[in-house]
């Protein structure tokens, strides 16, 4: 699925801004990643920091930092939550952001209540996609890949 | 009209000024504070950008020796030095104030715009994509921004009057031995408003025209203000934790993943030699230098070049070296743009020796 050439899977959770989002894996913890709204927004990203495993990230408190074309800023938390830990990956090569935004997760995190009650505060499914499509109209988001 | 605010916290310690970042970001995504130009000054300062390690990009020892203050950004880009010859300038904005999302665009913008109030003084600063402002290839301005949320801070230096020889002993750079030589090819991708103008340039005179560059651009009112009572609160928590060896220290990588490398070879066009910074973890080139004995015309080119090669993959050396030169009318008699290419690749298989820097 798309809108404005950026992708969009209904399977995940997001933020109300479409910033980032989440995947609950196999071991119970969650997957966080960009959007491809976000990689488009931010360009090449050159750097990616995620804060050590066993770090406490409240909510409003990132997860990981990233930078491109000299901008450092953010990657959003909405949930309270433990680093369990990072992409290598994507460390290594902070550029997979770009090139495929859904597969290059960033870190995976324990959240502090359940898992269900972390994803309750995220749009998921066709209200996500209804969202996202908005987002990228009311901003002219056309997403471009690396 | 809207009306944006400029403050002025005059000359500060590194840690308060980055702190200050913090605050003032964050009580703009809060809508606490309009929209704010600030000005501001630092003591003698080793200032990394936010992803960089001190080990990598410092002299820690030459900084300690000379009482120079280390710190971390929380704006992007690369280490620089700052003291009381240079004025910085900063924009606190909501993303709805630069009408587009683009992030290369905002920076784009506002550097046009900090150009255009450096050209009032009587010199032709013009924006250099990748985020410098320069005058006639020789960068008098170097910039970086942070973003949180809806809020963004964008932030610049305006050098003038430098020393540029504490500026190279400060930074880990391939001139760090300072041959009269390395100085001179530094002196000249660098350049001060003093030495442009002849004369000490009038400080008042440079804000006023800053303030009006960005009033015009903007469609804005600036008035003079004071930090706010929640500015302040946000300060002292932000202070707690950058004035510490923790912040600092944040990203903290061996200098020998980050190796400076160097190679110089004899070609028809004559001598080139390349030095890089070269980033083992990602395989990326973070900054390559060009010195040697060659023609080459218009002059600029070389740092042109050297900005256009910033942070570059490894396998993207050569097709960035083609399309550089394919996009410009260069004359370098007979050396070629594959002569780049060469020296480079040679450095990177050739750690640095004393008896390479001459």
């Amino acid at each position: 699925m798309e809108c404005n050439g950026c992708e969009f899977r209904p399977e995940l959770y997001y933020d109300d801004q479409y910033q980032i989002w989440v995947r609950i894996e196999d071991d119970g913890s969650l997957a966080v990643g960009m959007t491809d709204i976000s990689q488009t927004i931010a360009g090449k990203i050159l750097h990616v920091r995620v804060r050590r495993p066993g770090t406490l990230r409240p909510a409003g408190k990132p997860v990981a930092t990233i930078e491109s074309g000299k901008w450092a800023g953010p990657v959003p938390n909405l949930f309270d939550c433990t680093i369990d830990s990072a992409n290598h990956e994507v460390l290594d090569k902070p550029a997979l952001l770009n090139m495929q935004p859904y597969d290059a997760w960033i870190a995976r995190v324990r959240p502090a209540k359940t898992a269900q009650e972390a994803l309750a505060v995220l749009i998921t499914g066709e209200a996500a996609y209804a969202g996202y499509c908005e987002r990228c109209r009311r901003d002219d988001i056309r997403c471009k890949r690396l | 009209m809207k009306s944006w605010r400029v403050l002025d916290t005059g000359l500060r310690p590194p840690a308060q000024n980055i702190a200050l970042n913090r605050a003032l970001l964050e009580a703009r995504q809060a809508e606490e504070v309009p929209s704010t130009l600030r000005f501001l000054r630092f003591t003698p300062s080793a200032l990394l950008g936010y992803h960089q390690s001190a080990e990598q990009e410092l002299n820690l020892d030459y900084c300690k020796a000379n009482h120079i203050a280390v710190q971390r950004r929380i704006t992007g880009g690369g280490a620089i030095y700052f003291d009381e010859t240079q004025i910085g300038w900063e924009l606190y904005l909501h993303k709805r104030d630069v009408g587009t999302t683009d992030m290369q665009a905002i920076s784009k913008r506002i550097c046009h715009a900090a150009a255009t109030a450096i050209s009032a003084l009587g010199v032709d600063a013009r924006f250099r994509p990748r985020n410098d402002i320069e005058v006639d290839g020789r960068k008098i301005s170097g910039t970086g921004g942070a973003f949180d949320g809806d809020a963004l801070l964008f932030q610049g230096t305006l050098l003038v009057d430098f020393d540029i020889e504490k500026m190279l002993r400060v930074l880990r750079i391939p001139a760090e031995k300072l041959s009269d030589k390395a100085i001179a090819s530094a002196r000249e991708r660098v350049a001060s408003l003093k030495e442009l103008l002849g004369c000490q340039p009038d400080v008042v005179q440079i804000r006023s025209n800053i303030i009006e560059a960005f009033e015009s651009e903007f469609g804005v009112e600036f008035h003079e203000d004071e930090l706010t009572l929640s500015e302040h609160a946000r300060y002292q928590v932000a202070l707690r934790e950058i004035d510490t060896p923790d912040w600092i220290d944040l990203v903290s990588r061996p200098a020998d993943g980050m190796p400076v490398l160097e190679a110089v070879q004899k070609f028809a066009g004559g001598l080139l030699r390349a030095s890089v910074a070269f980033d083992t973890l990602t395989q990326t080139l973070r900054q390559v230098w060009f010195t040697g004995d060659f023609f080459v015309s218009p002059r600029r080119t070389i740092a042109d070049l050297e900005a256009a090669l910033r942070d570059t993959p490894l396998d993207k050396l050569e097709s960035r070296i083609r399309a550089f030169f394919s996009g410009r009318q260069v004359d370098m008699l007979s050396l070629a743009p594959a002569d780049f290419v060469t020296v480079v690749r040679l450095a990177l298989k050739q750690p640095l020796t004393d008896s390479v820097i001459q």
